[in-house]
């Protein structure tokens, strides 16, 4: 009786869930596998999509800027996030205030206007350039020059740092106080405190904004199509993976090629979620365990 | 506290999928719905542009409801790079705009695809025409397209650039090598403040000029590339002791301006390009005049000039309101009125009928003149390029903006593009 009441409730969400995600990703499995280009019937070619992928440089160049992405741009904004959400944990007059505009970049920074007004700043004179000149460093506008694109995304991903901050904050806010003031009594200072009680107890926070963030950064896609207008440019080097899939499916017409590259970042989001989990035993402590 | 429980079962996988959902369109009779004074039908009409062609074009749909007070045009517009990725998702939902404003670089993904309405089963009158021109648009004997102006290739400067560094004004007769001492001469003479121009060799269609120039057609009738890799090292080959240097600007500049030109933000002195860009360059410049003169060639006799659509008026195949589309395509191209708003930020007119009934002056007049003074020179028009044409304009731009990077040689340049290209060809065959 219960489980039918439950079932009824959950009824408006799992037809969308069914209709607007199951449906269109076994359709996508499905188109894979195909020669479609949107028109035609899409025709049956197995595993073609998969191996053409493995000799397209584009595709090659696509993982690297991504994986590189991710590799710097992940552990970073975790850096910022818990440094600030420490500072933040202490009793002071107005944290609120510094909590929300910390908070507000996260909200707004994956809009379209937000990539607008950083494809201006790091423009040629941009206030970025100019601010660098004045002290002697000339690196000309960051958008034109290939090498200086990913330093740029990887800021514009640290600066919005807002949503990891919130959950260590809660994360922080859990660690029983009792447990600092023991480790002062025996002569413990900030650094020791760091790694002897707040990583352990936080650990569990880490780990989850750790895998969020990381599933997060791969699929970067709105900021970079529009600082690089649409093309992964300048010379491929902001051709994140999620353009290049929608490149090829909506430029060039090949959705099954576009398809097999969404399940190919599917099947590798998931071995590295499975990789996390499985490490995660030796770093991350869950209260109740004994250790 | 955080038990393990509590995290473990907050699983979260991310999924990126594109789906492509197919929706059915409805069947309709021959002419279509139509409206009445009193209850008009709607159409969409999109185009690509930029403001001044909005404002324009919202003029002319006022005029034509109010002559045609049955049917309602609803306008919408986006830039030319997003236009395409939009219109391939409408196409999949099979939800195209009724009317449309179309690239000949396009026309056969959509044409060949039974996404656009043969436009011979519907009334448009194409008399006032140049007969050369309407093939154009047509594919194995059927109309999908109604050109509404030329355009022609030429070099735009700048007199009053060229005029405080004291060099001639060209006249527009020159080979590739005094193009290029050209363009050397104003790097040099501004001290870099003004580069000559941007490396026309990533331009396809200058590209295309220059095979034509060489009797070689860009692609042969059966849907095969008509050049080889050596004709395209060849091409890039004509730059390559000008880039790094002030006759041309560098990649980083043209990168960091888009989507402005660099000769519209008064970087360079010429610009290799359409003859139509010209309002938008003075717009953009606020240059108080722009001069135009014939490409080089290295055969004074073949220019490898033509006139090319500038762009076409379509509809769509499944569009319920055919009549009232095509009294929107004819009113568009045929009306002198619509000239008189249009002016030659279209192209110039390409029915008789609305160029008669344009006044031309000014700058406007120069872009008529220069077409009217390259017309010994012309030959016919290229037919609708290969399906997925559109991709392989956009790599070889992509790769030629790589090869100015430093990033490819220009051999590995031809290689990168050969390979996409005979991909495609394959793809689609």
């Amino acid at each position: 009786m219960d489980a039918r009441a439950g079932y009824t409730f959950l009824l408006p969400w799992l037809l969308g869930f069914i209709a607007l995600t199951v449906g269109p990703m076994i359709s996508s499995l499905y188109l894979s596998f195909t020669n479609y280009n949107l028109f035609d019937p899409p025709k049956w070619i197995g595993l073609d999509n998969y191996t053409t992928l493995f000799q397209d440089e584009r595709f090659l160049q696509s993982v690297g800027v991504t994986v590189g992405y991710v590799v710097f741009g992940t552990p970073l904004k975790l850096a910022a996030a818990l440094a600030v959400a420490m500072l933040l944990n202490s009793k002071r007059r107005g944290q609120g205030f510094y909590r929300s505009a910390f908070y507000a970049p996260s909200l707004i920074g994956a809009s379209v206007s937000i990539a607008i007004v950083w494809k201006a700043m790091f423009g040629d004179s941009g206030p970025v350039d100019q601010g660098l000149s004045f002290f002697g460093i000339n690196l000309g506008g960051w958008v034109g020059n290939p090498s200086m694109t990913m330093p740029m995304f990887i800021l514009l991903t640290v600066w919005q740092f807002g949503a990891p901050m919130v959950i260590f904050l809660a994360g922080l806010k859990q660690i029983p106080n009792d447990l600092y003031e023991a480790a002062s009594m025996d002569g413990a200072g900030p650094v020791r405190k760091f790694f002897n009680i707040t990583w352990p107890m936080l650990s569990p926070v880490i780990f989850f904004n750790l895998l969020m963030e990381t599933i997060h950064a791969f699929q970067i896609f709105a900021s970079a199509y529009i600082i690089s207008n649409g093309e992964g440019g300048p010379a491929g080097s902001t051709l994140f993976y999620t353009l290049y899939l929608y490149l090829r499916g909506f430029s060039d017409f090949r959705m099954g090629y576009a398809s097999a590259m969404a399940w190919l970042l599917v099947i590798v989001v998931g071995i590295i979620t499975l990789i996390f989990f499985r490490t995660s035993k030796s770093w991350v402590h869950y209260s109740g365990d004994a250790k | 506290m955080i038990n393990r429980r509590h995290f473990l079962t907050t699983v979260a996988v991310g999924t990126a999928s594109a789906a492509a959902l197919a929706a059915c369109g409805a069947g309709s009779s021959s002419s279509g719905e139509t409206g009445t004074a009193e209850k008009p039908v709607t159409i969409n009409y999109t185009w690509w542009g930029n403001d001044d062609r909005a404002e324009r074009t919202r003029k002319a749909i006022a005029l034509f409801e109010s002559k045609n007070p049955d049917i309602k045009v609803n306008g919408n517009f986006t830039d030319f790079a997003g236009y395409w990725q939009k219109r391939a998702t409408e196409a999949a939902g099979g939800g195209l705009p009724d009317v449309m404003q179309w690239d000949l670089s396009y026309l056969r993904d959509y044409g060949q695809r039974n996404q656009l309405l043969d436009l011979g089963t519907v009334k448009i009158n194409t008399d006032a025409f140049e007969k050369s021109l309407l093939p154009s648009g047509q594919i194995k004997g059927k109309t999908y397209g109604i050109p509404t102006s030329t355009n022609a290739f030429a070099v735009y400067y700048d007199p009053a650039k060229l005029a405080s560094l004291g060099i001639a004004e060209p006249d527009g007769s020159w080979t590739y090598k005094e193009f290029n001492d050209f363009l050397t001469e104003v790097g040099t003479k501004s001290n870099s403040a003004l580069f000559g121009s941007t490396d026309y060799t990533g331009v396809w269609w200058m590209f295309n000029i220059w095979l034509r120039q060489n009797n070689i057609e860009a692609f042969t009738e059966d849907g095969k590339l008509g050049f080889t890799k050596d004709d395209m090292k060849k091409w890039w080959n004509t730059t390559a002791g000008l880039r790094g240097t002030p006759a041309i600007v560098s990649e980083e500049r043209v990168t960091q301006l888009a989507p402005k030109s660099p000769f519209g933000s008064n970087v360079t002195a010429t610009e290799v390009t359409w003859d139509n860009f010209m309002a938008g360059y003075l717009g953009d410049s606020g240059a108080k005049e722009l001069k135009l003169v014939p490409v080089p060639s290295d055969d004074p006799d073949n220019l490898g000039l033509f006139l090319k659509p500038s762009m076409l008026m379509v509809a769509s195949a499944k569009t319920k309101y055919k009549d009232a589309a095509a009294r929107f395509i004819d009113f568009m191209v045929n009306d002198p009125e619509v000239g008189q708003i249009f002016k030659t930020s279209r192209g110039v007119p390409a029915s008789k009928t609305q160029r008669d009934g344009t006044t031309f002056e000014g700058t406007d007049k120069l872009v008529v003149d220069y077409e009217k003074s390259i017309e010994q020179y012309l030959k016919d028009a290229p037919e609708p390029p290969i399906v997925g044409f559109g991709t392989l304009e956009a790599s070889f731009k992509r790769v030629s903006s790589d090869l100015n990077y430093g990033k490819l040689t220009i051999d590995g340049a031809a290689d990168a593009w050969f390979k996409e290209a005979e991909d495609l060809i394959k793809q689609n065959a």
